[in-house]
Order: C-alpha cells, then structure tokens, then sequence
C-alpha cells in the first residue's frame, strides 16, 4: 500500500479544470435550442456560480483544518467511516459511467463505426487502473501535458472554425426561462470536481483562494469559446448533429489541412483516461486502499461490468447519463456530507 | 505485476489498431463526388470512387432521394460505400429545389459526411466532362477555391448552404454555378 507525497493544491486545481472541461467536450444535445448564445453564456456563469458554492465546504476544511472528509471519516467510528466510505464509493462509480458511456459512445460512432463500445471501455479502464494504481500525484503530472495538449487542440479547433464564423441573426437574445434551468442544470454538471476535491484535498498543501476562482474562470471561458464557435461558426448544422462540440473540429480548416478529428479523439480520450483513474482513486481512498492493484481492478471491473449492462439495457443506459440524478449526488457528496463533518469537527473542537 | 499490466497495454493498442476485419483499400468504395441529374422524371444519383486512373469509375442511381440512392448503391451497386471523404457534391439546375432540400436535410444527419464538401450547381455539360475525364473533378474543385476568393458572398461549403436554408431568410443566397460551354466556368448562381 503506498503513501501519497503532499503535492501542490495548484496541479489538483489544474487537473480539476481539465476535468471540468471534459464535460463539454463530451455534450449531446444536452442543451436547449430555445436559448440563444447569449442566455446559454448565462447559463455558464449560474452554473459554474453554483460550482463554487460546492466547493465552499471541502475549500472550509482544508483552510480551517488542513483535512479533508476521507481523514475525518477514518478517525471516526467505524460504521460512520464504511457508511462514508460506500456512498463515495457509489458516488464516484456512478460518476465514472456517466462520462464512460458518452465517451465509448462517441468513439464508435464518430470515429471508429463498428468497434464494440465495451472493447473501447476495456482499454480505457486498462489505463485508468495502472494510472489510479501509480495514485493522485503522478495523476496531476500526466495533467500538466495534458493542459499543453488541450491548448493546441483548442487553439486548432477555434482558430479553424474562425473563417467561417457568421453573424447574420445569431446575436439576439433569445430564450426561455425553463430553456435557462434546462442549461443551467447542465452546467452544474462540472460539480463533479467539488466531489473529487472533497476526497483528495488532504494529500495537498499552499492551497490559495485564487487557485479555484482561477480553475473556474478558465472553464467558464473554454466553454464560453465552444459555445461561441457552435453558435457563430457551425451555426444551425450543430443543432443537427451528435456531439456538437466534435463537429468544431471537423470544421476547423487551415488550407489543405481540414478537420483535426484526431486531435478531439486524442484530448477526450486523455481527459475520460484521467477523470476516471481520479475517480479510482477517490474510490479506494474511501476505503483507505490506494495503491492496491487487486481492489483497484475490482472496481474497474465493477464499471465494465455496469458498461457491459448499460450497453443491452437502454433504461440503465439513460440512467447512467442523467445529468439531473447526477447533480443531486454531487450535492450530498459536495455539500451535504462534507458540511456535517464540517460542523461535527466544529463542536469536537 | 506491473511487468505483465505493461504487456497488457502494449498489447491493447495493437488488438485496437483496426487490423482485424480490416477492410482493403482495394475493395473499399470511397466516393469523391457524388452528382444528380434529371433524367427522364426521375433523379440520377452518380457516386465517382477513389480513382487514379483517366477515365472516372461512376455508377448511377435512378432514386428519388439521396438515402434511397444511398441504399440502392450500397446495396446493389457498390459494397463498402464510404462517404467520410466526400468533397464534391454537384446538383445540375433542372433538379427541383425541394428534392435538393430534402437532400441536404438528409445529410446533414450523416455521421460520416464531411460539413465542409464543397455544393455547387451546374449544368448538363459540366456533367458529361465528369463522366468522360477523372480530372475535371480536381479542375472544379480549383475553379471553386478561384470562385470563392473573387466573391466571399458565394456559399461554397455545404455547413453554409445548410444554414442558410435553416434560417430561412427571405432573400435568395448564392452559390457556385458552373458551365462548361467549350471552357469551364464558373460564376454565382442564385439559390431560392
């Protein structure tokens, strides 16, 4: 069993970001055509608000106490540290599905017709167990390429799709209030990362107030720029298409060289490859198991298995990738468990 | 352990690398151009492959719209049709506009299809040089790229053919409209 070396809050907060990222890079026509791209820039802005709201508690424990929820849980009773650690456990399998399935789904459909999802998950959850196995540390250095290779991804995508941005009637504002909850809801999605700071902030240290308001921001400007270029670039055609944000990199053109699918594979793969060994590695660390191959793997299994499942039952599929179910979890997992140990560690003290 | 989890990633990327049930170049059907005609009442979809020889490898289909071509072609005419490297996509002007409608409404839900292939109208002529000369199709291509850098009003791609039909603007667009009188030519035709 390994012990984690204390790293910089600075490289969690940036792996954080990229996670974070990785929810838009993934979206199926989850958002409202009723709302135009002003109301949906809104919509980020409620949505990433509400995102610093969950980080209110765990950024509390660590400021005030230099701990965090996991740590608390195992120096309590042991029913309260299995009852913790299970939910998480739950908690963060759940939330490795939902970016597993839209992933393996993507693949096969836009890239790779005809590979079986369940061969694609295979080898992604291959990766995240070695990853999830090496821990948290070595997890946020991969995240530090992967940041460089998100930076030119972005760079290609936004920068191709610039000569064809049109602005005839894309500027009104336009939108509906239920349209404006519809986006708003699904820019919460990003909370996830609250969760995941919850369980592996204690293993940090020089943590700043700037250091979340900064990873927030910088999400809310990426998906300020995709949201941008699908409204002013790729206009109504996206409304049409799966995965919207795949089709700026099919657009993006530089002369010869149109399309840069390979680049958005490569990016969403590294951000699904890293969210998910983070979420084995939250997972073990419940259970005070990190750097356990054999558990780790047992849990990978868990997430094929649920994948291979998902796969022949669309009602389990559609459960799996509900985004309201998941920003109910995250709410307890964020806010709810994290402000009682935060008032019990209150009255203790 | 980590020795043989190593071994076991090295040996992923190859069972993934697309090497089993690989399908040849030789028997894939990639189309380059696709074109429709009216011939008779009906439409004549023609699917152009992947060539490197002078005389173009064309099939047509009598079909009424672009899926049941596809359907037809695919199914009787050429197996393995692939359409992921479409770049031409050429309407001759007597085809009925709402036929051409449907038909952009219809690709636009491909996967596979390529937003940025170049539309274009064009008559009989332009049609039968592409049916005689492998490379009239690169020879449009370039007059295309020439017609879009002397008016940037023309739409060429069909991202922006499709918008504009979505937005329903009041006003007709332009697009390319090639003849072929003797010489190749080029100029913006109206789009209602």
């Amino acid at each position: 069993m390994k012990t984690e070396v204390p790293f910089s809050s600075k490289r969690l907060f940036m792996t954080l970001m990229l996670c974070a990222c990785a929810v838009i890079l993934l979206q199926n026509h989850d958002l409202s055509a009723d709302a135009s791209f002003w109301v949906n820039l809104l919509s980020v802005f409620a949505g990433l608000g509400v995102c610093f709201f969950y980080f209110l508690p765990a950024i509390i424990l660590k400021k005030k106490y230099n701990t965090d929820v996991m740590t608390l849980a195992n120096q309590a009773g042991t029913p309260l540290k299995w009852a913790t650690a299970v939910f998480y456990a739950l908690y963060f399998l759940f939330t490795a599905e939902y970016f597993l399935i839209p992933y393996t789904d993507m693949f096969c459909k836009k890239y790779y017709a005809g590979a079986p999802p369940c061969l694609i998950a295979l080898a992604v959850l291959a990766c995240c167990v070695y990853a999830a196995v090496k821990g948290v540390n070595v997890i946020t250095r991969f995240g530090i390429f992967l940041f460089v290779l998100a930076l030119v991804t972005n760079f290609l995508m936004f920068a191709g799709s610039a000569s064809s941005l049109r602005f005839e009637e894309n500027l009104a504002f336009r939108g509906t209030l239920s349209a404006f909850l519809q986006n708003s809801g699904y820019f919460i999605t990003p909370c996830f990362i609250a969760a995941i700071y919850v369980c592996l902030s204690g293993y940090t240290r020089r943590f700043t107030w700037r250091q979340p308001l900064t990873a927030l921001a910088l999400t809310g400007l990426k998906y300020a720029l995709v949201l941008f270029f699908i409204a002013f670039s790729a206009g109504e055609y996206a409304g049409r298409q799966e995965y919207e944000t795949y089709l700026l990199s099919r657009v993006a053109h530089f002369g010869s060289f149109a399309g840069i699918e390979s680049f958005y594979m490569a990016l969403s793969t590294m951000s699904v490859f890293m969210i998910t060994a983070l979420l084995l590695c939250c997972t073990c660390r419940g259970f005070q198991l990190g750097g356990n191959v054999k558990w780790t793997a047992a849990f990978a299994a868990l997430l094929f298995f649920v994948r291979f499942i998902a796969e022949k039952f669309d009602s389990l599929n559609e459960l799996f990738t509900n985004a309201a179910l998941l920003n109910g979890f995250t709410f307890v997992a964020a806010v709810v468990i994290p402000s009682a140990y935060l008032i019990g560690r209150k009255k203790h003290a | 352990m980590p020795k043989k989890l190593t071994a076991l990633l090295l040996l992923l990327p190859i069972v993934l690398s697309g090497c089993i049930a690989s399908r040849q170049i030789e028997s894939a059907a990639v189309i380059e151009t696709v074109s429709v005609s009216r011939q008779g009442g009906s439409q004549l979809y023609t699917f152009f492959r992947l060539t490197d020889s002078d005389s173009p490898d064309a099939v047509s289909v009598p079909a009424e719209s672009f899926e049941q071509a596809l359907q037809l072609a695919a199914a009787q005419y050429i197996p393995n049709l692939s359409l992921a490297k479409l770049e031409l996509l050429l309407y001759q002007t007597d085809v009925e506009r709402k036929a051409l409608r449907a038909d952009i409404d219809y690709i636009s839900t491909q996967a596979s299809f390529s937003p940025v292939a170049c539309l274009a109208l064009c008559d009989e002529n332009v049609l039968r040089r592409l049916r005689q000369k492998t490379e009239t199709q690169s020879l449009i291509k370039q007059q295309l790229i020439l017609c879009k850098n002397q008016n940037p009003t023309v739409q060429l791609d069909y991202l922006s053919v499709f918008n504009s039909f979505a937005r329903q603007s009041p006003n007709s667009f332009s697009v390319a409209f090639i003849t072929s009188d003797g010489e190749m030519k080029i100029s913006a035709g109206k789009m209602e």
